[in-house]
């Protein structure tokens, strides 16, 4: 039978190389979805190997939701398929699938006990009590819940019932787990917890989980992969630290973390390279874009360097340089942040390590970062 | 009670806190009002039923009913057809509150109307439209002599199947609102955490659906069990003299026989019914509903 015994569990997957990253687990292909009228997904397209943890990171409304709906069979697709192993699933029902659902609110049986939520996809399958007992027992011990097996669930508190929904979903030993913004219900400090103890469960159990949040350090936390949805639209799929150093849109630069940006228009092509006019002066980007182009260029805030006016350096080759006017300065303990005057979408900020002094509001400083650091996009992107 | 409360209201009951809670006031004009028209008049009658002609207490007046085989023949039809017409009205109302739970916008409104709007006809209009369709030359047997169904009229009137098809139809609301509003507070949500546990249709029917609305369906059943039992205009309209109710039998005793004694008893033993089932419904839902 398949259960889980904690001896028995798969090794972990510690690191994968890009060929069993290509391995297609799980597809979606072409996945289409509107409701009544308003088209909500386009050519969804997204694959990913067997055992790995990826996240669909993006704004709330932007389809992850329904996405994962479409996998689990809860809701049908209008258009594409879904392939799950050597299985194309596109047209079976979900209690046919082996996908297990963490829910967003749990969505434990109120009229169940603990141990009755946990073995209710065993004895939906057909086991019989005496092979219910003891994998579920084993599910409870797994997130430290084994006391609470003949509890009502009523009563539990917001973690403790996510413990139970996980343990529920992974007693089944699914090919595939998915997970709704499964800490959006917690307190941070909670939530910060059982991230790190989701994590390292998954990845004992050795599963294959789409991990769904709006919150992009907690993707980039729990993730080996992370799909920017924007949309109904996969925006860019990588790695977390390349989704960071090297985000392919606007949107993805804006929605990972925080950055320094700029719009303007490109001017002058040099040697492969291109300056675009923005309002704090010439930014010149590592990549060409069309002359006369929108663009917009970025940089990360940490890649930045700041100069008080008067004390700054000559201009080195190979970097960029934009004066601005200080609006803020935040001093938070272990980063200092110093905001620039600019308008909207504009925005300058840079981050430097540690308590630094000697900078105000109102002071004129100097933003100072390498070109090769510098994110460039045309209007296309 | 309170689980029937619950049940219908669709709220938890709230616990009372301080002994005197002031919203607790707001329930004395209908205390009050039970108690005047209801419990002291009913207390009357059941003193009656213990009084003998001496003016002692006795118990004769049961013992000579229960030694009347007409009266058991009476009390086991009474129970059998409220029995029945309960599970006919659970047969019809459960996918119709199923179906109900589902519509959305003018459907939900089609079916408030249509649940709501044959209340208002009296039951009195009904009994006359179903002659017209029941009866030997009425339309129903007409229609199936017609298509060659039959070959004589079936006799469908003055029967028990009629007087609980009657009496299921006239109740049949008191057994769908109850379940729709269990329904209704039902999350979406767990019938999808089911069917991704790898439950299908059926085994999430018996294992979430029915137990989750196990409340609403006590409760409904406890309604139309207790109206049913104590029909009187129902019975005298389908089936007449012909096969007693309990309740026919108190308004004979009261009306033509004036033996009030025996109204009294049969009307005690009636009441006697009634609190069992609405006491031990009352307890099933507190045990069948959510675990709290
Ligand atoms: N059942 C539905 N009926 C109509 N619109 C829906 C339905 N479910 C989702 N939507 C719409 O589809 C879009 C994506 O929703 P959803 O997948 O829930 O987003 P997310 O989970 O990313 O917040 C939203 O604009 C939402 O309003
Ligand atoms: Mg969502």
């Amino acid at each position: 039978m398949r259960a889980i015994a904690p001896s028995s569990v798969e090794s972990a997957v510690p690191y994968m190389n890009e060929e069993s990253r290509d391995a297609r687990y799980l597809e979606v292909v072409m996945v289409r979805k509107s409701f009544r009228g308003t088209t909500v997904m386009d050519e969804m397209n997204f694959r990913m190997a067997r055992g790995e943890l990826v996240s669909l990171l993006g704004p709330s409304g932007c389809g992850k939701t329904t996405l994962l709906r479409i996998i689990a069979g809860l809701m049908p697709a209008d258009e594409g398929e879904i392939v799950l192993g050597p299985r194309n699933i596109t047209n079976l029902p979900a209690h046919k699938r082996n996908i297990s659902v963490v829910f967003q609110n749990y969505a434990l049986f109120p009229h169940l006990t603990v141990g009755e939520n946990v073995g209710f996809g065993l004895k939906a399958r057909g086991h019989a009590k005496s092979e219910i007992e003891s994998p579920v027992r084993d599910a409870l011990r797994l997130v430290r819940m084994e006391s609470y097996m003949d509890k009502p669930i009523a009563g539990l508190s917001g973690g403790q019932q996510q413990r139970i929904a996980v343990a529920r979903a992974l007693v089944v030993r699914p090919d595939l787990l998915l997970l709704d913004e499964p800490f959006s219900a917690l307190d941070r400090k909670l939530r910060e917890t059982m991230q790190v103890e989701l994590k390292s469960l998954l990845r004992d159990s050795g599963i294959t989980a789409v991990f769904v949040t709006h919150d992009q350090e907690e993707a980039l936390g729990v993730s080996d992969r992370i799909a920017v949805m924007n949309a109904g639209r996969i925006e860019q799929f990588a790695d977390p630290s390349t989704l960071y150093a090297r985000p392919a849109t606007p949107f993805v630069m804006d929605f990972v973390g925080l950055s320094l940006r700029l719009n303007g228009t490109a001017t002058e092509k040099a040697d492969g390279a291109c300056d675009v006019g923005t309002s704090h002066g010439s930014v010149r980007t590592p990549i060409a874009l069309r002359k006369g182009e929108g663009a917009v260029i970025g940089v990360r805030p940490e890649l930045v360097r700041a100069f008080p006016s008067g004390e700054a350096p000559a201009l080195e080759a190979g970097r960029n340089r934009v004066e601005v006017v200080l609006e803020d300065v935040m001093v938070l303990g272990s980063k200092t942040m110093l905001h620039g005057r600019c308008d909207e979408p504009d925005r300058l900020v840079c981050e430097l390590p540690g308590i630094k002094a000697g900078f105000a509001r109102g002071q004129k400083v100097v933003f100072d970062w390498a070109i090769e650091d510098t994110l460039a996009y045309g209007a296309a992107a | 009670m309170t689980e029937l409360r619950h049940a219908i209201s669709g709220t938890p009951p709230r616990p009372i806190r301080s002994p005197i809670d002031k919203i607790a006031l707001l329930a004395a004009p209908g205390l009050l009002y039970l108690a005047v028209l209801y419990a002291i008049p009913l207390l009357l009658l059941l003193l009656q039923s213990f009084r003998s002609e001496d003016g002692g207490i006795t118990l004769d007046a049961y013992t000579s009913f229960f030694a009347e085989s007409y009266n058991l023949e009476v009390l086991l039809r009474t129970l059998r057809v409220a029995f029945l017409t309960t599970l006919l009205s659970l047969a019809i109302a459960y996918p119709t509150a199923i179906a109900m739970n589902r519509a959305k916008g003018v459907w939900l409104t089609v079916f408030l109307v249509a649940m709501v709007l044959p209340m208002s006809l009296g039951v009195v209009v009904k009994a006359f439209a179903w002659s017209i369709l029941f009866r030997s030359n009425g339309a129903l047997n007409q229609t199936m002599e017609f298509i060659g169904l039959i070959d004589a009229p079936i006799r469908m009137l003055f029967t028990e199947t009629a007087l609980v098809v009657g009496a299921a139809n006239v109740f049949l609301p008191f057994m769908v609102l109850p379940i729709y509003a269990v329904l209704r507070q039902q999350d979406e949500a767990l019938q999808h955490a089911a069917a991704s546990l790898g439950a299908g249709p059926i085994f999430r029917f018996f294992n979430v659906s029915l137990p989750l609305t196990l409340p609403g369906i006590v409760a409904g059943a406890a309604f139309v069990f207790s109206m049913s039992i104590s029909m009187y205009v129902i019975p005298s309209l389908i089936v007449g003299e012909t096969q007693q109710t309990l309740p026919m039998l108190i308004a004979r005793s009261f009306l033509y026989l004036r033996n009030e004694q025996l109204g009294s008893t049969i009307s005690a033993i009636l009441l006697i019914i009634a609190i069992v089932v609405v006491l031990s419904s009352s307890f099933l839902a507190a045990r069948l509903g959510a675990k709290e």
